[in-house]
């Protein structure tokens, strides 16, 4: 009998659908959405003030000729979508997530990348609490790093969410930062056509190769995008 | 914002040791990026690092801020300075002071005369070197002195150099020139402000000082300010004329103009400390723009709903004791007034990550959230991923290679790199990518490359998934939606 010889996954694919898997056992739905956003969605909607420092800031790419266009920083752009949708629909509560290519402009080394992955989600409902998302995202990250995988909130500040939290997971008892979370700024709800006194919902947005690269031991964050197939060995 | 742990223990002595301040710092407050032990001459002292969340950048970024907030969340002694800074009898004063712009929101002045500049004493040296900074002289060490120790910029004229003992806070005009106290030219514009005497000398810019009214050696009277700027104006300005102060970082945060009085008074204190000769005039305090009292009501069932912590009254009172926060308590809920340095409370939700830090995230039990949800199947990811196994299962492996690009359709405005373009295309990566592989294939143990990859690809006005693939040195680009084989 011939042996059927399959390809191998993208490392970053793998990942991507064990995460999507998890999510969706928890009821979120997968939202994908545009690499190039308008300043609305990468901005406004997250209750970033126009003169804020953030939409200055030098890590931004802004897209020539296109005005109010940028390439996303990160994939909550896609969830503020899906979520205007959802209310439109009358499809309250909701959740979703999404995993997808960002982009910052800064100098690359093993850990920053001008491209690289981010895991964004959001769960929006009338009593989704700060302790339901300690749940969904710590059982995340058991999926994605074994059982003894424990996190934890340290305080924060982003403006699209209030009370904020930096994540924090350990990991062969090392505190690893993951990225930021929070429960959504009463605006941002406000702004996607929702009754913050009626709802909360939670939101998050973490580095997607960096769980890659702690879960196999990858040193740099720069590999993933090198077209090698030296790295397709998971 | 670098922070001595001596400095700290000015104010509150029964701070716990370094290591566990740490700690503290990072679970309760902010990141605390590094702690240093410093030991010189037998005595020993530890400097953090702690990255001031922006939200608290308008009190946090201080010693005494810092050690407000610490008395508070240990519920430790917090020593009072104020009634130290003993200022003598002050005498009348010709001073006068215009503001004739709307971005200078208080401006707290006094003439100081008899002054003697010399190097700094000891203590203030080494107070400045624990947070990074150089020792000048004894005036402007006091003012940086003020800056680090509650917050405040101030600054000092030469009064010999400041015409008609008047300064005048106007807008400038486009085209206006000051000299920097580094020397440097800058041109002002309408944007910003001009701080003036009153023969029309520009001595000041808001966020630096200029060269005019310096302070120098020969130095013996001086007007002192404490002005509140504008955070817009502050950063913009900033931006402009590429000014990067300690000062400016302070005004772009958003001070409370309470402040102000404070700072002057400390300063003046503090001159005196070194200068005990010299003579104060009067402050005149300028203050068209008075912060309002605010109010804030939350209850304790929708702090207990934001955090799903059950969190009751009295855990809440307790916390609006220690942070001396004036309340009304009614059944479930409190009206507090807010205390005016505390400019990032504003909603109940604002509370709810007051109450929730200061209580510790550590008692957040995680909790499943139960609601039935209804989640829609995603039909550009269901095609991307028959796509992916089809050709997984033809033999071919997955890349990813880079968005950017030398050529395109579409430009970023800036980048890091010479790459600023982004792809139309995948086929160009993915040869890139066979060549590499090939390469590579004895170490590969493949005989044939056979590759694919699945992204975006951006054209004039759209952005479109494509699927690429190779066939020996061919290589097949198509249209997620039109890919069939």
């Amino acid at each position: 009998m011939e042996e059927k010889i399959t390809g191998k996954r993208h490392p970053l694919s793998i990942l991507a659908d064990e995460a999507y898997q998890t999510f969706s056992e928890m009821g979120f739905e997968i939202a994908l959405g545009p690499e190039i956003e308008t300043e609305w969605y990468n901005f406004d909607v997250l209750n970033v003030p126009k003169d804020h420092p953030a939409r200055d800031m030098q890590d931004t790419f802004w897209i020539k000729n296109q005005k109010d266009k940028v390439l996303r920083k990160f994939c909550t752009s896609v969830s503020a979508r899906e979520i205007k949708k959802a209310v439109k629909e009358n499809r309250l509560p909701c959740a979703f997530v999404s995993i997808g290519k960002v982009f910052r402009n800064e100098a690359t080394d093993a850990t920053h990348e001008m491209q690289f992955h981010q895991i964004d989600g959001v769960m929006i409902g009338e009593n989704i609490s700060a302790t339901n998302m300690k749940a969904v995202l710590s059982n995340f990250y058991k999926k994605m790093l074994g059982e003894k995988t424990y996190i934890e909130f340290r305080p924060s500040f982003f403006p699209f969410t209030e009370p904020s939290f930096e994540v924090f997971v350990k990991f062969n008892n090392k505190w690893l930062e993951m990225g930021g979370s929070g429960m959504l700024h009463p605006n941002v709800l406000r702004s996607v056509g929702i009754d913050p006194e009626k709802y909360q919902g939670f939101a998050w947005g973490h580095g997607f190769d960096r769980i890659a690269m702690v879960k196999w031991g990858i040193p740099d964050v720069r590999l993933f995008y090198q077209g090698d197939l030296r790295l397709n060995q998971f | 914002m670098k922070i001595s742990y001596n400095w700290l223990k000015w104010y509150i002595p029964d701070a716990p040791s370094a290591e566990k301040l740490a700690n503290i710092f990072t679970y309760h407050i902010t990141e605390v990026e590094n702690v240093e032990h410093r030991v010189s001459n037998n005595t020993e002292d530890w400097i953090f690092d702690i990255k001031i969340l922006p939200n608290r950048a308008h009190d946090l970024l201080s010693h005494m801020g810092v050690a407000r907030e610490l008395a508070s969340l240990l519920n430790i002694t917090y020593v009072d300075p104020t009634p130290k800074y003993k200022v003598p009898d002050a005498k009348p004063t010709k001073l006068k002071i215009e503001i004739n712009t709307k971005k200078d929101r208080r401006h707290v002045g006094r003439i100081v005369r008899n002054v003697k500049i010399d190097p700094s004493p000891e203590w203030v040296v080494k107070h400045l070197a624990s947070v990074g900074q150089r020792s000048i002289n004894n005036i402007v060490d006091a003012t940086n002195l003020v800056m680090f120790n509650c917050g405040q910029p101030t600054h000092a004229f030469d009064l010999a150099k400041v015409s008609g003992e008047m300064l005048n806070i106007r807008d400038a005009q486009n085209g206006e020139k000051i000299v920097l106290l580094t020397g440097e030219d800058k041109i002002l514009d309408d944007t910003m402000i001009a701080i003036c005497d009153g023969a029309g000398n520009i001595l000041d810019t808001g966020i630096k000082g200029g060269k005019h009214a310096e302070i120098t050696t020969n130095t013996t009277d001086l007007i002192l300010e404490a002005d509140n700027f504008d955070p817009i104006f502050a950063r913009k300005t900033g931006q402009k004329l590429n000014i990067f102060t300690d000062a400016r970082k302070r005004f772009e945060n958003n001070l409370s103009p309470e402040l102000a009085l404070y700072a002057m008074q400390e300063l003046s204190a503090l001159i005196l400390e070194m200068c005990s000769e010299a003579t104060f005039e009067d402050i005149i305090d300028t203050y068209p723009q008075k912060q309002k009292e605010r109010k804030l009501q939350f209850s304790s069932d929708k702090i207990s709903k934001i955090l799903g912590l059950q969190v009751s009254d009295k855990e809440i009172e307790d916390i609006l004791k220690r942070y001396i926060f004036e309340y009304v308590h009614k059944k479930n809920f409190f009206t507090i007034t807010v205390p005016f340095m505390r400019l990032d409370l504003e909603t109940e939700e604002d509370m709810a990550e007051e109450i929730g830090r200061v209580i510790g995230y550590d008692k957040l039990e995680p909790k499943m959230p139960e609601i039935k949800l209804m989640p829609k199947t995603n039909n550009t990811y269901e095609k991307i991923y028959n796509a992916r196994n089809k050709l997984l299962n033809e033999g071919y492996s997955e890349v990813m290679t880079y968005a950017f690009c030398e050529k395109g359709e579409v430009e970023v405005m800036q980048s890091a790199s010479d790459k600023k373009f982004l792809r139309n295309n995948l086929s160009d990566g993915l040869k890139e990518s066979i060549k590499l592989n090939k390469m590579n294939s004895p170490l590969l143990g493949m005989d044939e490359i056979k590759i694919f990859e699945i992204g975006t690809i951006f054209l004039k006005d759209k952005e479109e998934i494509h699927v690429a693939f190779n066939e020996g040195n061919k290589v097949i680009e198509k249209n997620l939606d039109e890919f069939q084989r």
